[in-house]
């Protein structure tokens, strides 16, 4: 006789995978980030204790976080300064040359980073910006406005075009029409813009390993320095503490985190 | 304001972005193009027969590498996908968005602990009496350690991919599966996918375009003997040969693998 296994248990089970796969990862890092003695063949570490928490939220590796975060908001504004009117104007008007913009924007979509900006270091060698914090901006700033531009533009186009031709049919013209109605309904999406490129700055890592190190160190750069030297719980706690903005975000704001916003991002 | 001054404020307000694209990425791409064909003396392909020399196994490691994780992902995305379309469950799609926004270096050093001899994996397999501490398997550092991060950390694209896939079947194809009896495989094998195969294609290109072009992951998961992933390949010739050519090289076949994923951007662009 065939024996059914109740819903709930298989739902059970279901949940118990989801989580220990996402999860099952992650709890490595928390395990080792309290970590005080921990020698082969033992499943579990002997110590636990704060010890190596103290020592990196006491050390160089807060400099590299404030770094980072300077960064990331220095990227941030100028992206959206730099996109929010170039996103409009794509989507809601027939620019010149649009086809030619549009190809400028999907090219680092489409092909590998890494080629390109190893040549981009060349370049950046011939005017003293490698191992510098502007050449660090600027090369977070490449991906962060290809990725600002193509989730900006779908939000503009998210924004019935109705409201505005109703403005200036009673007479409002097109820069006030811009700052009075299209703007305050195209806020949240440019919040959530910003806020995810704010995340990709402060995740980089190709553009920030050859252009920033060794004298530039950002966050992500610091935890694989540490990672690649088996500095276990330093590069542990590092990666535990740089998971966090991200987390925070998808917590926060799942439900603003249109899946049209997400499409191009965690590319790298 | 006239219409001249108007063009001219338009131009300046959209002008620096593309600038700084076009002289960061732009120019640079066209630079690894042309600079690939540069050679100690002079003009050749001598970097591309040093391509075939050394690194035609690492091409071919790549593309198994990324088919490999790309398969992985089709048969989760589809049947989690599937299954999300038929029963909307909002932790679960939640759960699955967080690899999505775990930075790709944190990805690659928590799977090097998880997947280590000695590590998270092998500890909670052991208590569980399916192995032995003593002669422990060990993922890391090899090529199903890499294949199982770099799926990991597009789970997120490939279920949001596939979701707006199966979003674009109708409801009333799912009913009428549903009234003649279909269970939910079924529903997801012989309705979902064949009527969103086009979506399933793109989603592919996509995917596999992004894991050919990550850096991050296998510079960390990598082994350390034996073939390696293009990109950290071309990596180590300008690190440790400070070979430009042969990178360039490298980097123009990496190009055309991942010419899918230009050919569809191209498309959309001239379609709009």
């Amino acid at each position: 006789m065939r024996t059914t296994v109740p819903r709930f248990v298989l739902k059970a089970v279901g949940y118990a995978l989801a989580l220990f796969v996402i999860f099952g990862p992650l709890s490595s890092l928390v395990i080792w980030s309290f970590a005080e003695k921990w020698y082969w063949p033992h499943l579990f570490p002997q110590e636990y204790g704060l010890f190596y928490w103290k020592k990196v939220l006491g050390g160089s590796m807060i400099r590299s976080l404030i770094l980072s975060f300077e960064i990331g908001v220095i990227v941030t504004i100028l992206a959206l300064v730099l996109t929010v009117p170039l996103s409009y104007l794509l989507a809601r008007y027939n620019i010149p040359a649009k086809a030619i913009i549009l190809v400028v924007f999907l090219l680092p979509q489409a092909f590998p980073q890494l080629p390109v900006f190893t040549n981009t270091m060349v370049l950046m060698y011939k005017y003293d910006l490698v191992g510098t914090v502007p050449g660090v901006v600027l090369i977070h700033l490449v991906g962060a406005l290809v990725f600002s531009v193509w989730t900006l533009v779908s939000v503009f186009r998210s924004i019935p075009q109705s409201l505005e031709e109703a403005a200036i049919n009673m007479g409002a013209s097109r820069v006030r029409v811009f700052f009075t109605i299209t703007l305050p309904l195209a806020a949240p999406g440019i919040a959530a813009a910003s806020l995810l490129v704010f995340l990709y700055s402060l995740d980089e890592f190709t553009g920030s390993l050859l252009i920033g190190a060794p004298f530039v160190i950002t966050m992500p750069i610091y935890m694989y320095n540490s990672a690649m030297g088996y500095e276990m719980q330093v590069s542990s706690i590092t990666a535990l503490l740089l998971m966090l903005p991200g987390l925070l975000l998808l917590f926060l704001l799942e439900k603003y985190l249109k899946s049209e916003y997400l499409a191009s991002f965690g590319r790298g | 304001m006239t219409n001249l001054a108007s063009r001219i404020a338009g131009t300046a307000l959209v002008l620096p972005a593309i600038l700084i694209v076009g002289m960061l990425f732009v120019y640079p791409f066209f630079l690894s193009l042309i600079n690939s064909f540069k050679t100690k003396d002079g003009w050749g392909l001598q970097n591309y027969y040093t391509i075939w020399e050394l690194y035609r196994g690492d091409v071919l490691y790549t593309i198994w590498i990324a088919v490999a994780s790309l398969a992985v992902l089709l048969v989760f995305g589809i049947l989690l996908g599937g299954f999300l379309r038929l029963h909307f469950n909002g932790v679960i799609e939640f759960l699955f968005k967080i690899p999505l926004f775990i930075p790709f270096v944190v990805v690659g050093h928590a799977m090097r602990v998880f997947l280590a001899p000695n590590g998270t994996l092998n500890a909670l397999l052991s208590m569980a009496g399916l192995i032995s501490l003593d002669n422990p398997p060990s993922l890391a550092y090899t090529s199903a350690g890499l294949i199982i991060a770099l799926a990991w950390k597009n789970l997120s694209m490939a279920l949001l991919l596939m979701m707006g896939a199966f979003r674009g079947v109708d409801n009333s194809y799912i009913e009428a599966a549903k009234n003649v009896g279909a269970g939910r495989l079924r529903i997801i094998f012989n309705v979902l996918v064949p009527m969103a195969k086009g979506a399933i294609a793109v989603s592919s290109v996509l995917i596999f375009t992004s894991i050919i072009g990550n850096f991050s992951i296998p510079v960390m998961m990598g082994n350390t003997s034996g073939p390696q992933v293009m990109m950290v390949d071309l990596y180590y010739q300008i690190v440790y040969q400070n070979n430009y050519g042969v990178a360039n090289a490298i980097g123009v076949v990496a190009y055309l693998v991942s010419m899918g994923a230009a050919i569809y951007y191209l498309r959309m662009v001239t379609k709009k």
